[in-house]
């Protein structure tokens, strides 16, 4: 919004200038033709003479501080004199009078036609200059996040009703760990555009991370709310599985584990962990497979830690991987895989929901300060 | 917000202020030439005007300046020659590295010149001062259009991206920051003594005033151009890690020919001073001398003068420059030949006289100028036309430009010596027979002790002690030394007037020059040797032991980083540092040559590329090398003395003081 108001005033801004510059300037130069003393001391200069009387004045003076004689001063004022009539001798081409008072404002006016009728051929008078420093697409790179929370939530506290300030506020915030602070600018969102099945999924989770993982009523409402606003929404199906298995609820949470199944295309990170939240919800919480699971995860997890570390890969494979230990309760290795993946993608940014994940498990958050 | 907006507009208002002042000078130039004649209430404006332009440029140079230093990146040129990672003065400096911001930089020296006349010229007669404002603001509208339509620095970049191509690491240097400011001074401030040249040619009159108000101009620019061509020369010596200081390479010759041209005029000038003679002289070697800073700056500038091909690649930028110089040179020329027969001859003089030993010096001197400019521009013409190629190197250079300098350094002494109109030789002689002597038994001396390298040394040698010590000679006699007690020839020699200062120590430091070249021509040696620490190598004396070596980070390149021990005959032993830097953006190497001054001699080592595990290190012992640049600076001090001399303003005859002080002549 800032952007658009100053690339709609920057023109207008910068012609105002250009204008103001162009008038002072032409006043300048009107100013010195009428006659008054600027620059140029009128009467010296027009008296061809005033050469002599200055070189005549140095003589007398240096006669005077004893740096010549008065033989050399007699000599001095002889050749000076020789000097003044061959000068006299030449005479002066007759000044044709003094330039008219149309001459100047014609020339004056000139100069303005000039320059701004030049400028607008050559000049890019919308583009404002952008130093490194003040740029946003450099900022988003080298600005830490802490630094650039703190900027937008300054520019939010003047101007509480910027949606945008609150949409880019809200992720960040939750990861750097402000869950209810990130719950409460999802909200803001949420009052200030139209409610989304992903925007309030995004405060359930926010709010549910701010209760550390203990389901609300409020998160809660909000998960079944986005489920049944769209019907092809997964992440919302996914938590109300886990938080009503978790409440006990197995049969409730059975249905939404099955929807976020059929909704698969059958290459998806959570599948594994939905069907196995299925099996679990439909013994009524026990997880009577949760040994053949276990050996079957270690060794999914183990090739894939293998081939992680060999050749490296996407984030979302190096978040399988961390999620698989935390699912297997191995918090040592996730750490180790976490670190593993902050390695490989440095920038917070990449990582996003890997870093909400192993917050969540309380893993250390050695790449938090990016 | 404030900020804000102050960002939004600031590069474009540099843009508008720089057209601005081309407008202002386009209306100047034109009223100034074409109305000379309205008086008064017109100089007045033109002044007014000139100050004008000084300041619109300097915001719009600013401009530039502050988008370098903020690294923004929506500016063209900041694109091409910063980067965000570069040190604070290297981001200033990059401004002038390259063509655009130095046509920048070039113009604000041209308007600030233009300004000081405004200002200090409040005395010129009117007519005087319109032509030469006007003549002024023609080469401001000239180089401001040129720049505007084919080299804008305002150029602007949308969407600006996100970092910039890193400077030429050969440029980032302090040398950089301080050797083309100085040399543009030298070069633009003959653009003053051109503009009086024209305005003189326009109105026909042309007299002692003329001379005297076109003196310190000159001087004031020859004074920056022997700076500038000095540092340029000692920074060409440590930077390029050769240790070379000259290299008779087009844009040294570009530089050194005005040096001349303007040598010759500030002697011309002098004449026509003093005697009212050789104003063609002084009115041509004007005209030639900023002609031939036209040619240094934009040619060079250009590439046209390195290869023919740099021309075809951006044909319009060469034409409009080479139609610009033909407009300006050419019709500079068709004025001089169409006005020239018709200025007055005054002051008579005889063939042996001052005046005659200034004619000598100016024939010496644009003959000499004629050399440089063959050797410089017929292979390029040659590659032009026929096609083929060749090189014009050193031996070129040094045999023709020694040959015309020899005789010139001979006959040097005598000059101050000879009273105006009618002087003695013999008398003169007789003056010099003590710095004759001394200068021969010397040579002797040197030669003896330090062997005959090469046959044309102990001439060399002769010539530079002839020189510096002749220049003494009227300060011995004005002083009356030996003649009369000590204290009194001191109070003799305070009272002499700063010109004869002046002009004794400009002629000494060019004396000093001449040996510090032939020192080091006849006397440098070197080694080249391959060595690993803990090994030595051994050079005239000097012992050179391999300590250590290490690769070290720097702020923007890598470095592979020698530590030397050097130890001098008379023992006294001390570190150095040699290194090869990797610049990261550019992958370009550059060598830091580790030198150590020993009085005015220097050690001079250079790490070269390494090779297999051990290093190739080339050392030279270069003696007396800084008298070279001590040389120049001499001779840059005597000008400014002579500048402050308070008789160049007021022009109170110094011959009158003559026959009470001297009457044997």
């Amino acid at each position: 919004m800032l952007v658009e108001e100053s690339k709609r005033l920057g023109p207008m801004i910068f012609w105002s200038i250009a204008i103001a510059v162009t008038a002072i300037a032409c006043a300048a130069l009107l100013y010195a033709g009428r006659g008054r003393m600027v620059n140029v001391s009128a009467p010296e200069s027009a008296d061809a003479n005033s050469h002599f009387r200055l070189v005549l004045a140095g003589i007398d003076a240096d006669l005077a501080a004893g740096k010549i004689g008065a033989e050399e001063a007699v000599g001095a004022k002889g050749e000076l004199a020789r000097e003044m009539l061959r000068a006299k001798a030449e005479t002066a081409p007759a000044v044709a009078g003094e330039m008219g008072q149309g001459t100047l404002f014609a020339g004056t006016a000139l100069v303005a036609a000039l320059a701004l009728g030049l400028y607008a051929f050559l000049g890019s008078p919308n583009l404002p200059a952008q130093p490194l420093a003040g740029r946003a697409d450099v900022a988003a790179q080298n600005m830490s996040l802490d630094t650039a929370i703190e900027r937008i939530e300054a520019q939010l506290a003047a101007n509480p009703d910027d949606l945008r300030g609150w949409t880019v506020l809200a992720p960040a915030l939750l990861e750097v760990g402000r869950f209810a602070d990130a719950a409460n600018a999802y909200g803001r969102v949420i009052d200030l555009s139209e409610p989304t099945a992903q925007l309030l999924t995004d405060r359930a989770e926010a709010l549910l991370l701010a209760a550390d993982g203990t389901g609300s009523e409020e998160a809660m409402g909000l998960l079944r709310t986005a489920a049944d606003m769209d019907a092809g929404h997964v992440q919302s199906r996914l938590y109300l599985g886990a938080e009503l298995t978790r409440m006990g609820q197995y049969e409730e949470a059975g249905r939404f584990w099955q929807a976020a199944i059929d909704l698969a295309q059958g290459d998806e990170p959570w599948l594994q962990a939905a069907r196995q939240g299925l099996a679990v919800a439909q013994n009524d919480g026990v997880d009577t497979t949760a040994e053949d699971q276990a050996e079957m995860i270690r060794g999914m997890v183990g090739s894939l830690s293998a081939r992680l570390y060999a050749e490296g890969g996407t984030v979302e494979e190096w978040s399988q991987l961390v999620r698989s230990y935390i699912v297997l309760g191995d918090l040592p290795n996730a750490q180790i895989a976490y670190d593993g993946a902050v390695a490989a993608y440095p920038a917070a940014f990449d990582r996003g929901e890997l870093d909400s994940m192993a917050l969540a498990a309380g893993l250390k958050l050695n790449g938090a300060e990016q | 917000m404030a900020a804000g907006d102050r960002n939004a507009v600031s590069i474009e208002l540099g843009h508008f202020a720089l057209i601005l002042a081309c407008a202002i000078a386009t209306v100047s130039a034109l009223a100034g030439l074409l109305l000379w004649r309205s008086g008064q209430r017109l100089a007045q404006v033109l002044a007014q005007a000139s100050i004008l332009q000084f300041v619109l440029v300097a915001v719009a140079f600013l401009a530039v300046v502050q988008a370098f230093v903020t690294s923004d990146f929506s500016l063209k040129l900041a694109v091409d020659n910063s980067h965000s990672l570069k040190p604070l003065i290297f981001k200033i400096s990059g401004v002038w590295g390259n063509h655009e911001g130095s046509l920048l930089l070039w113009i604000l020296i041209l308007v600030l010149f233009g300004a000081l006349v405004a200002v200090f010229g409040r005395r010129l007669p009117a007519d005087l001062l319109n032509l030469v404002l006007g003549a002024q603001s023609l080469l401001v509208a000239a180089f401001g259009g040129f720049t505007l339509f084919t080299s804008n620095p305002f150029a602007r970049m949308s969407p600006p991206p996100l970092e910039g191509s890193d400077l030429n690491p050969i440029l980032q240097d302090i040398g950089l920051a301080i050797h083309p400011p100085l040399l543009y001074a030298g070069y633009v401030g003959f653009s003053i003594c051109f503009s009086f040249a024209m305005a003189a040619l326009i109105s026909g009159r042309i007299d002692q005033a003329w001379a005297r108000w076109v003196r310190p101009w000159t001087m004031l620019s020859w004074i920056f151009l022997t700076l500038g061509i000095a540092m340029g020369s000692y920074w060409a010596y440590y930077e390029l890690g050769w240790g070379g200081w000259w290299f008779w390479d087009p844009v040294e010759n570009a530089s050194f020919m005005p040096w001349l041209a303007g040598t010759a005029l500030l002697h011309s000038a002098l004449v026509m001073e003093k005697r009212n003679a050789l104003k063609i002289w002084t009115i041509f070697l004007s005209i030639i001398t900023f002609s031939l800073s036209l040619l240094g700056t934009f040619l060079v500038r250009s590439g046209i003068l390195t290869s023919v091909h740099t021309f075809a690649s951006d044909p319009t930028r060469g034409l409009v420059i080479l139609t610009i110089l033909a407009v300006l040179i050419g019709g500079a020329f068709l004025l001089f030949a169409l006005r020239a027969s018709s200025l007055r001859q005054g002051g008579l003089f005889a063939p042996i006289s001052r005046e005659g030993a200034l004619i000598l010096n100016n024939l010496f001197l644009a003959t000499a100028v004629g050399a440089v400019l063959v050797g410089t521009l017929y292979p390029l013409l040659l590659d032009a036309l026929a096609g083929t190629t060749i090189s014009v190197g050193a031996p070129f250079f040094n045999l023709t430009f020694g040959a015309l300098m020899a005789p010139l350094l001979l006959v040097l002494p005598f000059g101050p010596l000879l009273p105006w109109k009618r002087a003695d030789l013999v008398a003169a002689g007789q003056r010099l027979a003590g710095a004759a002597g001394l200068a021969v038994f010397l040579t002797i001396l040197v030669s003896a002790l330090g062997g005959i390298s090469i046959s044309l040394a102990p001439l060399g040698l002769l010539l530079g002690f002839w020189v510096t010590f002749g220049a003494f000679a009227e300060l011995i006699e004005r002083g009356r030394i030996g003649r009369i007690p000590v204290g009194e020839s001191f109070r003799r020699l305070v009272g002499l007037p700063r010109t004869i200062w002046s002009t004794a120590l400009g002629h000494m430091g060019l004396g000093l020059t001449v040996l510090g070249i032939v020192s080091v021509t006849a006397w440098e040696t070197e080694l080249v040797t391959t060595l690993n620490p803990g090994e030595t190598a051994e050079l005239s004396g000097y012992t050179l032991a391999f300590d250590s070596f290490e690769q070290v980070p720097g702020p923007n390149y890598m470095a592979d980083t020698g530590h030397f021990t050097v130890t001098a005959p008379g023992g006294g032993a001390k570190t150095l540092e040699a290194e090869r830097r990797t610049y990261v953006a550019s992958g370009m190497p550059t060598t830091e040559a580790a030198i150590e001054t020993y009085g005015l001699s220097q050690f001079y080592l250079q790490l070269g590329e390494p090779l297999d595990d051990t290093h190739v290190v080339r050392i030279w012992y270069k003696p007396y090398i800084l008298l070279i640049w001590l040389g120049a600076l001499v001779m840059a001090g005597a000008g400014v003395l002579s500048l402050t001399d308070r008789r160049l303003r007021v022009g109170a005859p110094q011959r009158a003081a003559k026959p009470a002080l001297e009457p044997a002549e």
